[in-house]
């Protein structure tokens, strides 16, 4: 029986979500934050999409957010010209740090004891969370607004990604080590600490590079221009999604293109795999997040997947039911918002 | 009534994903996570936190890391010792909902390698694996 993704929508944001990011795998499960032009970034469990709560104390437009490893804390980047430290389990505001204008990207080290911030100032900046009153380090050498910074090499690296450049930093002598130049714009980066790999996109292509030594691996063209992909944590898929609207899946070690998804309504501005590789989340201009799953059919979060066999009177009724109705609709139930569709009525789309 | 084979069904899902609740920043302070934080909550909570309730909150606590522990054992090595000074290792996969019975693969017992057992609970003096 062929079995067709249904992603899970997470409403809440009432603007464009720009930036998500998944904890590690804590006691309590795994956790996503979202960045959200609302200025509200919002911490969910990560296998359900459940609301947990709301960060309240930014100004103005938040275009990063991340968690500490075991999502205790979260750290956000705003466009008040502000980066802050949350406490991610009472949603307490820990820290504000002031910058010099938008910050657009942050990164906790490993132990959670630094903070790693970059923006509209050109400069990286690190933070002693532990000494928050002291001044932080700065590294300079951008000649752009820098979009994205990240630890790498056990946090004694610094990768980061303005408009046309991805530089490695040392984080003990604060210099450039290596540096790559891109003709377009890159859009999005992703390090993956096993197998030292790093993920960018820059128009519509998907490119991998060493993380140590920024030399390319391989990359991949899409079919429109691409925003953000993830690799999957055991590297056979990756996903990726952009101006077109849609989630594409493919094997990395092909690049077959398997799986495409539509669902969002507006540009997706960031996809990322959760820390089991189990689903994936994308955030978009539409204000949501929706989850997909990695395997579609398994039983998983909230996906439970029902065999043949099964579909008897002897199992309690689900309290969803899918009426059989036309390939249209079908798609239409599929990609919907409201809450309407998983009633227990089916006459109501009939 | 018939549907053509080529429709594909969508996965069934339990609910949707929660959304805020409209009223509240959220981070429910009686929430599980909030264990991590015994100092807080602490301020003149004691009279209204009876020990019953306390109590309670060690039991699910306890159960909670009892069921994860179940969890992470799934697909790792797992000793047991059973009655009569038994002991076997195999592939752990699951137990049923009363833990009643453990469905292992790879039994390896004194007369040979079972592929696939149900060992019961029972029969299962204590079990150890690492992580």
């Amino acid at each position: 029986m062929a079995m067709r993704q249904t992603p899970l929508t997470c409403s809440g944001h009432t603007r464009p979500v720009v930036d998500l990011a998944f904890s590690g795998i804590t006691p309590y499960g795994y956790f996503l934050i979202s960045a959200c032009k609302d200025g509200k970034p919002m911490l969910r469990q990560g296998d359900t999409g459940d609301w947990i709560g709301t960060f309240l104390g930014h100004k103005g437009a938040v275009w990063g957010a991340t968690l500490n490893k075991d999502a205790t804390k979260a750290a956000t980047a705003a466009a008040d010209f502000t980066a802050k430290v949350w406490d991610a389990v009472s949603g307490d505001e820990l820290m504000t740090l002031a910058h010099k204008h938008i910050v657009k990207t942050v990164d906790f080290t490993q132990d959670s004891n630094y903070l790693l911030t970059g923006g509209q100032d050109k400069l990286l900046r690190i933070y002693d969370l532990n000494k928050p009153e002291a001044e932080p380090k700065e590294i300079s050498g951008h000649t752009s607004g820098i979009k994205k910074a990240l630890w790498c090499s056990d946090d004694k690296q610094i990768l980061s990604a303005d408009d046309k450049t991805v530089r490695l930093w040392d984080h003990a002598t604060m210099t450039e080590v290596k540096s790559v130049n891109f003709n377009m714009s890159v859009s999005s980066m992703e390090y993956i600490p096993e197998g030292e790999v790093l993920v960018l996109t820059y128009g519509r292509t998907i490119a991998f590079h060493s993380a140590v030594s920024l030399e390319p691996i391989k990359s991949f063209e899409a079919p429109a221009t691409i925003n953000s992909a993830s690799l999957h944590p055991e590297k056979e898929f990756l996903v990726a999604g952009g101006e077109d609207f849609k989630l594409y899946k493919y094997d990395y070690n092909s690049g077959e293109e398997l799986e495409s998804y539509k669902g969002h309504f507006g540009p997706i501005h960031c996809v990322r795999f959760s820390p089991d590789g189990e689903l994936y989340a994308s955030g978009s201009e539409d204000g949501t997040l929706r989850l997909w799953q990695t395997v579609v059919g398994k039983t998983y979060g909230l996906w439970k997947c029902v065999l043949p066999e099964e579909d008897s009177a002897e199992l309690p009724k689900p309290k969803i039911a899918f009426p059989e109705t036309a390939e249209e609709e079908l798609e239409e139930i599929a990609s919907e918002n409201s809450d309407s569709i998983y009633s227990s009525t089916p006459e109501v789309k009939a | 009534m018939q549907t053509p084979r080529t429709i594909p069904v969508p996965v069934p899902v339990l609910r949707l994903p929660r959304g805020p609740d409209g009223f509240s920043r959220g981070f429910a302070p009686d929430g599980r996570r909030t264990l991590l934080r015994p100092n807080a909550p602490e301020v003149g909570e004691g009279a209204q936190d009876p020990p019953e309730l306390q109590e309670q909150r060690a039991r699910a606590a306890l159960r909670e890391r009892y069921l994860r522990s179940l969890l992470a054992m799934v697909g790792h090595p797992v000793s047991f010792t059973l009655h009569e000074g038994v002991h076997v290792t195999a592939q752990f996969g699951a137990t049923d909902l009363d833990v009643a019975n453990f469905y292992v693969s790879q039994l390896q017992t004194p007369i040979g390698v079972q592929a696939e057992a149900l060992l019961r609970c029972s029969d299962i003096i204590s079990y150890s694996f690492k992580l």
